[in-house]
């Protein structure tokens, strides 16, 4: 470990630390423009600047790129690196228009700090400022060209981190240009970061333009509910309204970046049609008069039909507070124990995972980014959990191969070995691959799979790596796949690798609902107990089986027969439009803490944004705050699901109480996984609650790996993911919905020639329950015999009765125009 | 009277063929290496030799190939720069226009020395016709079984492609045109090191032409004999001076290295013009000081010059006689290299037009006495920046203030420049919004 002296005072950093680094431990803030401790150094700004007085390096050198080494004594106020940093200042500040005060950034702008404590006040070049031509670059980004003073942040990151090629630096000389080729949306789903990293105000958030001021905003702490990754974000609000999201730091999870779906999905929050007051039968009334009717209605079905007629459906998005006092609630009533997933198969999905997650095995999204070797197996990362294709890249960049097991056409912003597999192959894939792992010799038994070599080629980099990390999505896969993925890295752990696995869940909490639901098979599917009525009075907290049930004619008619329906909910849902009582609920970031279990089990916890409220805009045309002041928030009834489950409770005929302040008690006697909680205010990353058992595997003797079965002339509809348009909370924001690409089938080319359809044909799919047109686009890069549809906001695909069903060719005809 | 080496072939109408070059020992060197000589004893026989990079910065390249190092893999490629772009210079141009398949051997030698399997002849796309010349060149030597596989039934095998730049003079640092042979932004890359990670992270060689145009020479007569044709005890070889300005004959000659500049000047290129007094030269392209007329007698060698404050650079003087205002002078370098800057880094960006800005206002009769503290601290300034772009666009400026500062201060006193009867610079400051 190098030991040197920064200004008088000496610290001891790990090899490799650079020296701006090491002065930011001691908290000298060198000032700083192109390095970035998430992106690295470039030594393009020259603004760190620092005088190396003694040791291996002399003279006037940049602190982000001299690694610290022994002996070394950097003094950063040396007089003269002070006067060549300040001529920096002067030379970004030649062309910076003074606009700061309506520029976005002014406030939290580091050139305008930079400038300022460098002591940069009048200007002396006599010259014209330069100016540009400002680009269109979609509905996220504020492009402010004249501003740049040309750091490389944006193009280090759209094109080093993440990838991607539609934006970048043109020019030379001081006309260079940071930008697109010509005006039009950033390709990348992670573009929004670029905001963040640009130290100036060129690229703003554009949904946030004008808004406010930094100290403006309240600010705090928050996360992102988009997938199940749980990456941190900074919330800010203003007027009783979510503005703007950035990313946080996290160690552990995301880093310092997010994606779009993240940074702008929050609008969700001051939707003009979010329910604000408690209703019964449609109509807006007092509160307690809602908890009184909802209360004596529920005791009196739970008196004639019984407690277990009464039932409580919790979801995969709400707090784990949530879903345990709902539980709580459930017990306390005798009532039958709550679901929270709509889908049975996703709940077996879920629980097969968390079952296998076990502490040696799991590893951390950052933990990715040093693998040698990644198989994802049933996942598409930048649609399933757009960070994780982020942290595979970083794999890749360190010299990682990536390798994806999917039927989708799956993108990576890198180069990557993909095996399009139909679902029902991944898991003889695996099984192929544990066994691989074991010594078997794949090819012995000449197996007529003609993709069995590629996958023994596959398995043979495996088990030469020594760091390899298994990717398992939920979404597409069958209910066992995950149990194999587990068997695979713990065969891998016997031959000796430091084999991770890593799981994909369907929702930000579907780790708390898998956590909490009961083991095994569970309780009766929610839909047949609704169908024969042994279900009687429903109450659905935070979830819209209407967005994820596969049936919506089956989902109408079960409701049907309900007597009750109560919705607990903070979006206009279908569920909460046809509830009987619907009690507003708070979103994360109003007035709770609330804390999310990711899919690698870590418990976050997201402290308040603001008080919530009605959004100032929805109740005056200006964004001006109020000139007649009331002794209460507008619109700010809405509370947690936990207060309204303990007001039910005590509003019953024989009341009941339940106790806010004991629940991690509560839950840590249910399950030891919470007794390890720690304060999350002394543990920012997280903590992890899973099991620290040593893991063993079962494994069963390796069958013949052969390609599963297929009835002949069908095709496997797959319902998948998007970044954009498929997943409830962010299509509910106003600014995800314009970013999103209309739907479209896809085929291979295989299929399509078969049924002699082609790219942009109408393709009308009969189903169970209706017929859905489509457009359809053949793709090379997926498997044959399937079909992959997206789950749409603007597409109505909820017709199979299931995730998982086969579709004849005869159901897939061509709309003549 | 002295021999000429490396223009040996020179004709006064057409480049030399490969039977020409042939005649007068060419490919011997590679013929003799291939089958007799180890990689090894190649590079240690440059080393002794002393040749030194005639690109610029004047590094020994023996010891440049010595960086590879020798664990490192394969393949591995050498890059002869062509991209000439340094005003003052064009012996490159000349030399390829003369002999080229002494270059072309050269680069072959070089790759055998460095076990490389491809070279990218990197030419600046001004150079259209010489590119053409070295592409029909090439083809002509794989057709006599010098460039393609198993080279003269060796086991070496080398082929060479022409790579035409994309005409920047940036693209001419070494690891700014390894980027722009891969197809990248051209910019340098100060934290690679090209011995170990250069193109395509493999290890690569980036020399000049006139560097490797040695080299068949060096092998065939030796070391000693090499350094025994510089007029300079540290110096070896011949040096290609190209000689412009107010002198009687300008061109391109090849002298022993080390001759002085006095020589070269009244002797190849035919002393100054009627009229003229010598001012200053530069001594080694744009990108070096001016230096005036004390040191007529230096031998113009690396050494020799550094002993004096002064580099050699490409050893392209240019010589400026007494009506020649060296503001003016300064300011279109000036022009030059704010445009020609790659924009990485600010000091080189932003500080250089902040230079020509300031000097255009002195020559426009605009100058302030404050602008000269400004114009020395930035030019000081521009070695902090990323690469050696900039302290060599600054030497001009620095050079200009160091010995003719009377004259920048005359052009403030007056508010005119005070040539302005002799040289009238019709120029404007170029903005790119106007």
């Amino acid at each position: 470990m190098p030991k040197l002296i920064i200004d008088q005072r000496s610290i001891e950093v790990p090899a490799g630390t650079k020296v701006i680094a090491a002065a930011e431990k001691l908290g000298i803030m060198i000032p700083r423009f192109c390095y970035h401790p998430g992106l690295g150094s470039f030594g393009a700004c020259r603004m760190c600047a620092v005088k190396f007085l003694e040791g291996p390096v002399k003279g006037i050198e940049m602190s982000c790129m001299e690694d610290a080494r022994d002996g070394m004594v950097v003094s950063t106020t040396d007089p003269e690196a002070m006067e060549f940093r300040q001529y920096v200042i002067e030379w970004l500040m030649m062309h910076h228009p003074l606009d700061c005060p309506v520029c976005d950034e002014g406030g939290h702008c580091l050139l305008q700090d930079e400038t300022v404590s460098g002591g940069h006040g009048r200007r002396r070049y006599l010259g014209h400022k330069r100016t540009y031509h400002d680009q269109y670059l979609g509905v996220f980004v504020q492009h402010e060209m004249n501003r740049c003073i040309h750091c490389w942040r944006c193009r280090n990151f759209y094109q080093g981190f993440a990838g991607y090629r539609d934006y970048g630096a043109m020019q030379i000389g001081n006309r260079m240009y940071f930008g697109r080729y010509e005006d039009g949306p950033l390709e990348s789903p992670f573009a929004g970061n670029i905001i963040d990293l640009c130290p100036t105000g060129v690229l703003t958030d554009k949904p946030c333009r004008f808004v406010g001021r930094r100290w403006d905003f309240e600010r705090a702490p928050s996360l992102c509910l988009h997938c199940s990754l749980g990456c941190n974000t900074t919330g800010s609000a203003r007027y009783r309204q979510m503005w703007r999201q950035e990313g946080r730091f996290n160690e552990m999870v995301n880093g310092y970046f997010i994606c779009d779906r993240g940074r702008y999905g929050f609008a969700y929050e001051s939707h003009p049609e979010r329910p604000r007051r408690a209703r019964v039968a449609g109509l807006e009334v007092a509160w307690a008069e809602a908890i009184q009717t909802a209360a004596e209605k529920l005791s009196q079905i739970a008196a004639t039909a019984g407690p277990a007629a009464v039932a409580c459906l919790g979801s995969a998005r709400s707090s784990l507070e949530t879903q345990a006092t709902l539980q709580r609630f459930c017990r306390a009533l005798g009532w039958s124990e709550p679901r929270y997933f709509s889908v049975p198969s996703q709940e077996r999905q879920v629980k097969a995972a968390i079952a296998r997650l076990e502490a040696p095995l799991a590893v951390s999204l950052r933990e990715i980014e040093t693998a040698d070797f990644v198989l994802v197996v049933g996942a598409d990362p930048v649609n399933e959990a757009p960070m994780l294709a982020l942290a595979l890249r970083q794999a890749w960049l360190k010299g990682g191969a990536v390798a994806v097991l999917d039927p989708r056409p799956v993108f990576l912003p890198f180069e990557f070995e993909h095996l399009p597999l139909a679902p029902g192959d991944l898991e003889a894939a695996l099984e192929a691959l544990t066994a691989g792992a074991g010594g078997t010799d794949l090819l012995a038994g000449g197996s007529p799979w003609p993709l069995l070599p590629k996958i023994a080629a596959l398995g043979r980099r495996l088990t030469q790596t020594q760091r390899p990390v298994i990717v398992c999505g939920t979404g597409i896969v069958r209910e066992s796949t995950p149990g194999l993925a587990a068997d695979l890295v713990l065969r891998l752990r016997e031959a000796g690798l430091n084999a991770g696995l890593f799981y994909l869940l369907p929702g930000a909490n579907a780790f708390g609902a898998g956590l909490l639901s009961p083991a095994g098979e569970g309780l009766t599917p929610l839909m047949e107990d609704l169908e024969t009525g042994a279900v009687k009075a429903l109450m659905v907290v935070e979830n819209d089986p209407f967005w994820d049930y596969p049936d919506r004619g089956r989902l109408v008619r079960a409701l049907d027969k309900l007597e009750l329906l109560v919705a607990l909910d903070y979006l206009p849902s279908p569920t909460v439009q046809r509830a009987d009582i619907v009690f507003p609920t708070l979103t994360l970031f109003e007035r709770n803490h609330s804390s999310f279990v990711n899919q690698e089990g870590r418990l976050q916890l997201a402290p308040p944004v603001h008080l919530g409220g009605m959004p100032m805009a929805q109740i005056s045309p200006e964004k001006h705050p109020p000139r007649t002041f009331l002794s209460h928030i507008p619109g700010g009834e809405p509370r947690t699901p936990g207060e309204i489950l303990a007001e039910l409770a005590a509003a019953m005929p024989a009341p009941v109480t339940l106790p806010g302040d004991d629940l991690w008690d509560w839950l840590s006697r249910k399950n030891p996984v919470f007794a390890n909680i720690v304060s999350l205010f002394e543990s920012p990353p997280g903590a992890r609650l899973i099991p620290e058992a040593v893991p063993a595997g079962t494994f069963s003797p390796a069958a013949a790996p052969a390609a599963a079965e297929r009835p002949p002339d069908y095709l496997e509809l797959l319902l998948v993911d998007l970044i954009f348009g498929t997943e409830e909370l962010a299509s509910y924001s106003k600014h995800i919905q314009p970013a999103e690409e209309p739907p479209r089938l896809r085929m291979h080319p295989a299929d399509a020639a078969k049924l002699r359809l082609s790219s942009g044909d109408r393709v009308a799919l009969r189903l169970l329950g209706g017929t859905l047109e489509v457009d359809l686009q053949v793709a090379e890069n997926m498997a044959p015999g399937v079909l992959v549809l997206p789950r749409h906001r603007q597409l109505n695909w909820r017709l199979a009765p299931d995730y998982r069903v086969m579709v004849a060719y005869g159901d897939i005809v061509k709309v003549e125009a | 009277m002295f021999e000429e080496v490396l223009f040996k072939n020179r004709r006064p109408d057409r480049p030399a063929t490969l039977d020409e070059y042939r005649q007068s020992g060419g490919y011997e060197a590679l013929i003799e290496a291939v089958k007799q000589r180890t990689p090894d004893e190649v590079r240690q026989l440059v080393t002794d030799s002393g040749l030194r990079g005639r690109g610029g910065a004047g590094f020994p390249t023996g010891r440049k190939w010595g960086f590879i190092p020798a664990d490192a893999g394969f393949p591995r490629y050498v890059v002869p720069n062509t991209d000439e772009m340094e005003p003052g210079t064009f012996k490159d141009r000349v030399l390829v226009n003369i002999d080229p398949h002494l270059v072309i051997e050269g680069i072959i030698l070089s790759g055998y020395a460095v076990r490389a399997q491809t070279g990218f002849f990197f030419i600046r796309p001004s150079y259209e016709l010489d590119a053409q010349l070295i592409e029909r060149e090439v083809e002509v030597a794989r057709q006599a079984g010098f460039l393609g596989n198993n080279i003269l039934g060796s086991e070496f095998s080398f082929e060479l492609v022409v790579h035409r730049s994309a005409g920047r003079y940036i693209c001419g640092e070494a690891t700014a045109q390894v980027n722009a042979i891969q197809g990248n932004r051209a910019h340098p890359m100060k934290d690679r090191h090209m011995a170990s990670d250069g193109l395509w992270h493999r290890p690569t060689i980036v020399n000049n032409a006139e560097t490797l145009a040695c080299v068949p020479h060096i092998l065939r007569q030796g070391a000693e004999w090499f350094k025994g044709l510089a007029r300079t005890k540290t110096g070896a070889g011949t040096k290609l001076y190209c000689v412009s300005g107010k002198v009687n004959q300008p061109g391109c000659y090849e002298l022993p290295i080390g001759t002085p500049l006095r020589e070269i000047i009244e002797g190849s290129a035919g002393g100054m013009m009627p009229g003229s007094e010598l001012k200053a030269v530069m001594p080694g392209g744009a990108s070096t000081a001016y230096m005036p007329a004390k040191y007529y007698d230096v031998e113009m060698d690396f050494d020799p010059l550094k002993a004096v404050g002064h580099r050699l650079g490409t050893a392209a003087i240019m010589v400026f006689d007494q009506n020649t205002c060296l503001v003016a002078a300064t300011l279109n370098l000036m022009e030059y290299f704010a445009r020609e800057s790659c924009g990485y880094c600010t000091p080189c960006r932003e500080g250089l037009p902040y230079i020509r800005d300031l000097l255009w206002r002195i020559e426009a009769g605009e100058g302030r006495e404050e602008f000269i503290p400004m114009l020395q601290q930035m030019a000081r300034h521009m070695d902090s920046s990323y690469c050696a772009f900039a302290p060599g666009a600054a030497e001009s400026v620095l050079g200009l203030l160091k010995y003719f500062l009377d004259e920048i201060r005359e052009h403030i006193s007056q508010k005119k420049c005070p040539f302005a009867e002799a040289y009238r610079p019709h120029r404007k400051l170029w903005y790119p919004a106007e």
